[in-house]
């Protein structure tokens, strides 16, 4: 298997980014896919509070933290490094990772690499997918439409619809259901990965009083969305094996 | 604790169909064995169910989470007490699809917790198309078809409808006579209380009648419940 790495980004900000990423972290665990987690919001990421464990707090514009990234993806011991991309910085973390070289490797075979390309409700956020398709020409590249906003993606137009939707036909389409406000905020309040909280854990592993009715809400979203990436295939995608040739 | 701890629904998509009536006889039941019981109205605009056992019964709004909450994490409490949720026909679709939402049939299981559809038929097509649906859904839900002969209204394919319905196992709820509804739905009316001593304003009519109409709903509650409990003994 090669080490795969998966990036959440948006250049918009507030389109859910650390809540897809939490959602990959807890679909891969729960598929017992080793993984590490990469926090690009410095010095306080939010994927941290969740991931405690597994997650690293990283500056992606420093050379030290890129070398903590990318120099360690064959020896890590772990199949998938996830990172999820603070806001505004998907285009800055696309061109660390050409000018150093990854997506030459990744070209080359060494290394997956999967782009969760999470969208927002402005042209500005649509505008992106021209600009950050061409980075992506040989990873998988999903554009990720989450409802969790309650955002319509201009489906109501299918003119502007299509337009950018069009433009990248290597990228694939994923749905982030809507989860009812209230079970989201108390998934946010108790600072655990939404497995755990369906669990009726704490983050400390101890029985927790998590009502029932927001944890079946939750469940059933996770349901929804493990459909999602089953049918995106991830579990394939991030154990690929290596290139041969 | 050994015992499950029943979740009655009593529902129907549609109006008249008498499932306000049965939530009511099921609290009498439970109250005049002096057991407890819990019950959930879930008309919030017009709670008549509610107003009957103020302390017993509580209005949920179950289009709001809060409501949901209320009820639901509730109902999941292994206890022994009996819950009977008076489902109101508007609510019938969207209770049923939170439900399935929150995955609360799955989970009842494991929390020692029964629940049991009292399906209150009628002779129309769509009451037919909502009991086979539950069935279809939840298919070790136990689903018992619930006839009201003094409410449901009768067309002349009644009896074929009827016959359609899923399940065998059913509970029939009597007409009752002009005065003998007209005490029982008295604001301050209470089945234990008059059965126990009958106050004086109340004609001997109206209570033969009562006891005529209540003694074999009460008696059919009863054997359901051994069934239940006979079904459910891990000596048996």
């Amino acid at each position: 298997m090669k080490p795969t790495v998966i990036l959440v980004g948006a250049d918009k900000g507030g389109v859910g980014k650390t809540t897809v990423a939490r959602a990959v972290a807890d679909y891969l665990i729960g598929k017992n896919i080793t993984l590490r987690a990469f926090d690009t919001e410095s010095p306080r990421g939010t994927l941290k509070r969740f991931y405690g464990d597994i997650t690293e707090t990283v500056d992606i514009g420093s050379t030290a933290d890129q070398m903590r990234i990318l120099d360690t993806l064959n020896t890590a011991q772990v199949a998938v490094s996830l990172i999820d991309t603070r806001a505004g910085a998907l285009a800055q973390t696309l061109r660390v990772l050409r000018d150093i070289g990854f997506l030459d490797a990744v070209r080359e075979g060494q290394f997956n690499f999967i782009l969760m390309h999470v969208l927002g409700a402005s042209i500005a956020s649509l505008e992106e997918i021209a600009e950050t398709a061409p980075f992506v020409a040989n990873g998988h590249y999903f554009l990720v439409k989450n409802y969790v906003n309650e955002t319509t993606f201009f489906e109501w137009d299918p003119e502007t619809y299509m337009s950018f939707f069009s433009k990248s036909r290597s990228a694939d389409e994923v749905s982030i259901p809507k989860l009812s406000e209230m079970a989201y905020e108390q998934v946010d309040i108790a600072g655990t990965p939404f497995s755990t909280f369906v669990a009726n854990k704490t983050a400390d592993g101890r029985s927790a009083a998590h009502s029932f009715v927001l944890r079946g809400y939750v469940r059933t979203w996770q349901r929804k969305i493990a459909d999602e990436f089953d049918r995106i295939g991830l579990i394939e995608l991030v154990t690929e094996a290596p290139d041969r040739s | 604790m050994e015992q499950l701890t029943r979740v009655y629904f009593c529902c129907s998509p549609n109006k008249r169909s008498g499932s306000t009536t049965t939530a009511r006889l099921l609290i009498d039941y439970f109250l005049s064995r002096g057991r407890g019981a819990v019950g959930f109205d879930t008309d919030p605009h017009d709670p008549d169910f509610a107003k009957r056992f103020p302390s017993a019964v509580k209005v949920v709004d179950t289009a709001k989470i809060y409501g949901q909450i209320d009820m639901f994490d509730r109902l999941l409490v292994h206890d022994e007490t009996p819950k009977v949720v008076d489902v109101h026909h508007r609510r019938y679709d969207s209770l049923f699809d939170t439900i399935g939402q929150i995955g609360f049939m799955e989970e009842a299981q494991g929390a020692m917790v029964q629940p049991v559809a009292l399906f209150h038929v009628d002779a129309s097509p769509d009451s037919l198309n909502a009991a086979s649906a539950l069935v279809k859904r939840w298919p070790s839900l136990r689903l018992v078809v619930v006839r009201n002969k003094g409410a449901a209204p009768r067309g002349p394919d009644a009896r074929d409808i009827l016959d359609q319905f899923p399940h065998a196992e059913r509970l029939s709820i009597g007409a009752i006579d002009w005065p003998t509804w007209k005490a029982f739905d008295a604001q301050d009316f209470s089945l234990p209380d008059v059965l126990k001593a009958p106050p004086a304003n109340l004609s001997i009519g109206a209570l033969i009648g009562l006891r005529a109409w209540v003694t074999p709903i009460f008696r059919q509650f009863q054997l359901f419940e051994m069934g239940l409990s006979m079904e459910n003994s891990r000596f048996l």
